[in-house]
């Protein structure tokens, strides 16, 4: 393991602990997190994806927001790795999405359309209970070492615990209610990059960017200020105006 | 469960007869003396909608007479909220409103919150005469039934007479409008007609059921910026 790398996976594992300590927001880490994985693992796009009480999956964080992506992480609700992974538990593994397509069939078309040539799906469990998966995806064929596999695993296990408060777990109504909080976050995060959208004519990922760097230099958290923005407190104009300022937009 | 429930709200007439039979069927379900569904939202009438039988009416509209019970809080917190035994004497939540349905002789009461994406704009009311807990079984029942309470509430609110999907599975009416773009589409409509996020998913669907399309159609076109709501389109809707 080279140095650098070595170096990246201590930063995403402290980065995480250290968020944990104080009031953090949870799609805004997971966020960070998902980026860091893809990064580390050196996959094109990673995406997290949680179950609801009904069983159903959901995005909760990924490591881009091109609405292609987003669209592809959504699609595993129906079928494709994903969903395979959260039903048994288990990592699936698929280096050759082309020569596995007839598993998925729309699932491998969209993600092809995309670029995707490779799926690896990663469970997340809380003790006996999983809740939900990590998917990788790369752009060239090719399976994850071993190694690898392990890093992924053991980061979606700290990642788990940042949505989960492991002391909750035996508490199955407690647990619902935190995947659900988390859930929630994401569904306002998206009203809020439509509003913004709306407002500043951008592109659904540069709303994102400028929601995030707003409440980062603000000290808000992201939840909070797409929960402002949703609920008309916050004129989506003033963010569009600050990150023209700041040189976000141009 | 999740068949028996989705069969009771596609059996029936859209809206209130629908949310009736909800109800009804959570009555059967989960070993409950009643159920009803409290709607409360800013923007539109508040009270009590669907409900399983007259006595469970009453009941549930003790919330609004005394402008407080669990429906309330399930819709503030957005989280189901559980008084398993309102005579106890630790219960000190709603004094007024723990009085007057003990007089009618319910013990326990459950709320499960009613999402429009990102609003919770009412409340599934589970009343029941013997005190103690709800089960980890019924409680995923109750929740699945909140969940379903959305498409008569939208029904409700949007006054849909006519309804060309009404033989269509809930269940998926319910997925179709559990999706990212939609949520993106709503976020854009909140801007684009100045109203809030439930009234936004309200004027999508209708657009949907008017035109013969999913919600995600509609929302895709949205997004890519193919169709644009007039500010006036559920005005002229509701004056047909």
């Amino acid at each position: 393991m080279s140095d650098t790398r070595e170096r990246d996976i201590i930063h995403a594992f402290v980065g995480l602990s250290n968020e944990l300590v104080d009031g953090y927001d949870i799609v805004d880490l997971l966020t960070d997190w998902t980026e860091n994985c893809a990064r580390l693992l050196d996959v094109a796009a990673a995406g997290l994806l949680v179950a609801d009480g009904r069983g159903v999956l959901h995005v909760v964080a990924a490591s881009s927001e091109r609405t292609h992506y987003l669209e592809v992480f959504q699609l595993q609700r129906d079928q494709g790795p994903c969903l395979d992974c959260f039903h048994a538990g288990t990592a699936v593994s698929v280096p050759d999405l082309q020569a596995e397509a007839h598993r998925w069939p729309e699932f491998a078309r969209v993600a092809e359309s995309v670029g995707f040539t490779s799926v690896h799906a990663v469970p997340m469990r809380l003790r006996d209970t999983v809740l939900g998966t990590f998917g990788l995806f790369g752009t060239t064929p090719g399976a994850l070492n071993d190694e690898d596999l392990a890093l992924a695993q053991a980061l979606v296990h700290v990642a788990s615990v940042a949505l989960v408060n492991e002391r909750s777990a035996s508490d199955r109504q407690l647990v619902n209610a935190q995947l659900q909080h988390a859930l929630t976050s994401r569904v306002v995060l998206e009203q809020a990059k439509g509003v913004l959208a709306a407002v500043g004519h951008l592109e659904m990922e540069d709303s994102f960017t400028v929601l995030r760097r707003y409440s980062r230099d603000h000290g808000h958290r992201l939840t909070d200020v797409a929960e402002r923005v949703v609920k008309r407190e916050l004129p989506g104009q003033e963010l569009i105006d600050y990150a023209r300022t700041a040189s976000i937009l141009f | 469960m999740r068949v028996t429930l989705g069969a009771a709200v596609a059996g029936a007439e859209p809206g209130l007869q629908a949310a009736n039979a909800l109800c009804g069927a959570c009555v059967d379900l989960l070993g409950l003396d009643g159920a009803a569904i409290s709607m409360i939202h800013d923007g539109f009438s508040h009270g009590t909608f669907g409900a399983s039988s007259e006595s469970s009416r009453r009941v549930d509209e003790f919330q609004f007479t005394f402008g407080e019970g669990p429906c309330f809080d399930a819709a503030a917190g957005r989280q189901a909220v559980m008084a398993p035994d309102l005579d106890s004497p630790s219960e000190t939540r709603w004094p007024a409103f723990a009085g007057a349905v003990l007089g009618d002789g319910i013990r326990a009461v459950f709320a499960m919150p009613i999402m429009l994406t990102s609003v919770c704009v009412g409340a599934l009311d589970l009343f029941r005469a013997q005190p103690g807990p709800l089960t980890a079984e019924r409680l995923a029942g109750g929740l699945m039934a909140g969940n379903l309470a959305a498409i008569p509430l939208l029904d409700l609110i949007a006054s849909t007479k006519s309804d060309p999907v009404d033989d269509e599975d809930p269940w998926l009416q319910l997925a179709e409008l559990d999706r990212l773009e939609v949520y993106q589409a709503t976020g854009m409509l909140i801007s684009q007609l100045d109203v809030d996020a439930a009234e936004a998913l309200v004027r999508l669907r209708a657009h949907a059921i008017a035109t013969n399309q999913t919600a995600s159609q509609v929302a895709r076109s949205i997004v890519d910026r193919r169709l644009v709501l007039e500010r006036d389109d559920i005005d002229e809707r509701r004056s047909r």
